[in-house]
C-alpha cells in the first residue's frame, strides 16, 4: 500500500504485486451487472453489449454501445468505459498505463477487432518496463462470430504486433447464455437506425 | 478524342512523383496454384465430343469448372491438333500406378470407355482455382487454358492506370491537406499524422483531423479523430474538439442541397463488397460512400473502426509496421467481416514519409 516514492518502475513494481487476479464468484458478480447495463442499452435501442472497466474494486468505468445516439460507429460499450477510465485518471493525477494494467474489463459480449487493439494499445507504456502480469484483462461472455477480436476473427490479445501495445489475457464465457440471449432479442426486432441492407433483404 | 487523350497521360507522368498501388486481398495476390493431372492427344479429332461426354462421366471434375477439358495442341510439328485432360492425379487413388507413367488402360477402367482416338496419356498441371486477376491469368494459362472473368477496374488498378490525371490531381489536393494538418498537429507535440474525409460523389471535404494521441486520450488516432468529426457533422460525436483548432468539419447545413452520396458503389467492384443504403431519412449514414486520405498506413484498432464505420475507400502513403491495411492484417478484404473496403498505397508517399523522420 504505500509504494516507493521515485522511480515510476518501483511504484508500478509495488501495484503489480498488490493485485490479485478476482475470485470466479467476484466475476459472476461483476458480469451480473454488466448484463444489466447491456439490458439498458436494448431498452434504448443499441446493440445490446454492456460492460465494466474495474481497478482494485472499485468501477471506474461503465458502459453500453452508443453508437445510434452518437452517430459514431466506435461507440462500442468498451471504448465508452475506457473514456470514463481516462477521464478518472485525468482527474486523479493518475499514471493511466498503471491503471489499465490492473484494470480487469468486464464485458458481455467478446471484443471486437477494434476494442481488443484499443485495450492492448493502453497497456504500452508498463509493457515497455517488461511488468506484463498473467492477469487477465478481459472477462467476456459470449463469443462475437461477426467481428470477435480476441479469437474468433482475428486473435489480437495475442498476436505478434510490437508497435502496438502489450499483449492480453481474455477468458470467455461468463453467463454466455444471457448474452446471446439478449443479442438475439435485439436482431429479431432489427435495428431501426440501420441503413436498409441488400443482403438483409433477401433472407 | 484519342490524341488528346494521350497527352494526358504523358502529363500524368511527368507531373507525379508518387505512385498508386491497390491493396488487394491475398487470394488475389497469391501465385496460382496447381494440381497434377494426366492429358492425353486426341489423336482422332473426330472422337472429340465423344470423348468429352464420356469423360465427363468417368472423370467429372467438379471441383474444376474454370477448367477447359481441351486444348489445342501447343508444339507445332506433332500428328494432334488437340489434348484433352483425363482426369487428376488424385482421382486414381487407389489404382496402382507404378512411378506414376501410366497407359490409357489405367486410366480407363474395363468397359467403360475405348480410349478411341486418344495417344500415350502424359502428365500435366493444371490451376486449382479459377484466377481472379490478370496476372493470375497470365500464370495459369501456361499450365493450361482456364476461364477467366476479368474485372478491368482490378487490371486497370494493378497496372495502375485506374485514375486520370485529373482524379489524380484531386487526390494529391486531399492528401495534401492531410499533410498540412498532419504539421499542424505535430507543432502541437502530437504524432505527424493527419486524414481526411471526402465525399467523392461531390469531392467535398466532410472532416479533416490530424492526430490527439498525446493529449489527453491516447486512442485519439487520426482516423479515429475524423471518424468523430463525421458523426458531428451529422449532429453526433463525442469528443471535444476545441482544444485542436486544426480538426474540423463540415456541418450538414452547410451541404449543398443535392448532396450526393455514392451508395455502396466500390471502385473495385468484386464479390466481396456488401453494399449498404447510405442515406437514412435523407441524412448520411456515418462514413458511408465516403472516401479517407490518411498520411500513413492504419492500425488495427482504426482499420476496424473504418469497417464499423462503413468506408467506400482509404487512400494511404507510407506504411507502418503493424498496419492492418496490408502490412500485418488486411482487414479491409476479411472475409469474415459484413463490410469490405477499397485501399491503395502510395499516394505522395515520400512526403508523408518526410512527415515521420
Amino acid at each position: 500500500m504505500e509504494p516507493e516514492p521515485g522511480t515510476g518502475t518501483g511504484t508500478a513494481a509495488a501495484a503489480a504485486a498488490a493485485f490479485r487476479p478476482p475470485e470466479r464468484q467476484e466475476q459472476e458478480r461483476w458480469m451480473q451487472r454488466a448484463l444489466g447495463t447491456a439490458k439498458e442499452a436494448l431498452e434504448n435501442g443499441e446493440v445490446p453489449v454492456g460492460c465494466l472497466m474495474v481497478y482494485q474494486n472499485e468501477i471506474l468505468g461503465q458502459g453500453r454501445n452508443e453508437v445510434n445516439e452518437t452517430k459514431n460507429a466506435t461507440r462500442h460499450a468498451e471504448m465508452v468505459a475506457i473514456d470514463q477510465v481516462l477521464e478518472w485518471c485525468g482527474q486523479k493525477g493518475r499514471d493511466r498505463a498503471e491503471v489499465f494494467e490492473h484494470t480487469v474489463l468486464y464485458v458481455t459480449v467478446e471484443p471486437c477487432i477494434m476494442c481488443a487493439a484499443a485495450l492492448r494499445l493502453l497497456k504500452k507504456l508498463l509493457f515497455l518496463l517488461n511488468l506484463v502480469t498473467d492477469i487477465p484483462l478481459v472477462v467476456f461472455g459470449c463469443q462475437n462470430e461477426r467481428f470477435g477480436g480476441c479469437g474468433s476473427v482475428l486473435n489480437i490479445p495475442t498476436d505478434d504486433l510490437q508497435h502496438s501495445g502489450a499483449p492480453f489475457q481474455c477468458i470467455g464465457g461468463y453467463r454466455a447464455e444471457e448474452a446471446v440471449e439478449l443479442l438475439k432479442t435485439f436482431y429479431k426486432a432489427e435495428n431501426p437506425n440501420a441503413p436498409k441492407s441488400k443482403v438483409r433483404k433477401k433472407q | 478524342m484519342e490524341p488528346e487523350c494521350k497527352k494526358r497521360k504523358t502529363r500524368a507522368i511527368s507531373t507525379f512523383t508518387w505512385e498508386l498501388r491497390p491493396v488487394l486481398s491475398d487470394e488475389k495476390l497469391c501465385e496460382v496454384e496447381l494440381l497434377e493431372a494426366y492429358a492425353a492427344p486426341i489423336i482422332n479429332t473426330k472422337q472429340t465430343s465423344c470423348l468429352i461426354k464420356q469423360l465427363a462421366c468417368l472423370y467429372p471434375l467438379n471441383s474444376l469448372p474454370h477448367i477447359k477439358r481441351v486444348r489445342t495442341c501447343r508444339e507445332k510439328n506433332t500428328d494432334h491438333a488437340l489434348e484433352i485432360i483425363i482426369c487428376l492425379l488424385r482421382d486414381l487413388n487407389g489404382t496402382d500406378v507404378p512411378n506414376g507413367e501410366v497407359s490409357l488402360s489405367d486410366l480407363f477402367p474395363e468397359g467403360k470407355a475405348d480410349g478411341i482416338g486418344l495417344g500415350e496419356p502424359f502428365h500435366v498441371k493444371i490451376p486449382a482455382y479459377q484466377p481472379l486477376t490478370r496476372p493470375q491469368f497470365e500464370a495459369a494459362s501456361q499450365h493450361w487454358p482456364t476461364t477467366f472473368h476479368e474485372n478491368k477496374q482490378v487490371t486497370d488498378a494493378l497496372q495502375g492506370r485506374l485514375f486520370n490525371a485529373e482524379k489524380r490531381a484531386k487526390m494529391q489536393t486531399f492528401m495534401e491537406k492531410a499533410i498540412e494538418a498532419a504539421k499542424l498537429g505535430k507543432e502541437m507535440g502530437m504524432e505527424p499524422v493527419g486524414a481526411v474525409v471526402v465525399n467523392p460523389a461531390t469531392d467535398e471535404i466532410i472532416a479533416v483531423g490530424h492526430d490527439c494521441r498525446n493529449g489527453s486520450n491516447p486512442l485519439l488516432h487520426a482516423v479515429m479523430v475524423c471518424i468523430d468529426l463525421v458523426a458531428y457533422g451529422q449532429g453526433g460525436g463525442v469528443f471535444n474538439h476545441n482544444k485542436y483548432p486544426n480538426c474540423h468539419f463540415k456541418s450538414l447545413e452547410s451541404f449543398s442541397d443535392d448532396h450526393v452520396i455514392n451508395v455502396g458503389k466500390p471502385l473495385l467492384p468484386s464479390k466481396d463488397h456488401s453494399s449498404t443504403g447510405a442515406i437514412v431519412n435523407g441524412l448520411p449514414y456515418i462514413c458511408t460512400g465516403y472516401d479517407l486520405y490518411v498520411s500513413r498506413e492504419p492500425c488495427v484498432m482504426c482499420s476496424m473502426a473504418l469497417v464499423h464505420s462503413r468506408i467506400r475507400t482509404v487512400f494511404y502513403a507510407t506504411s507502418s509496421p503493424d498496419g492492418a491495411l496490408g502490412t500485418k492484417y488486411k482487414i479491409h478484404t476479411k472475409k469474415d467481416l459484413n463490410h469490405h473496403y477499397d485501399v491503395f498505397k502510395g499516394l505522395m508517399k515520400e512526403e508523408c514519409q518526410l512527415l515521420l523522420s
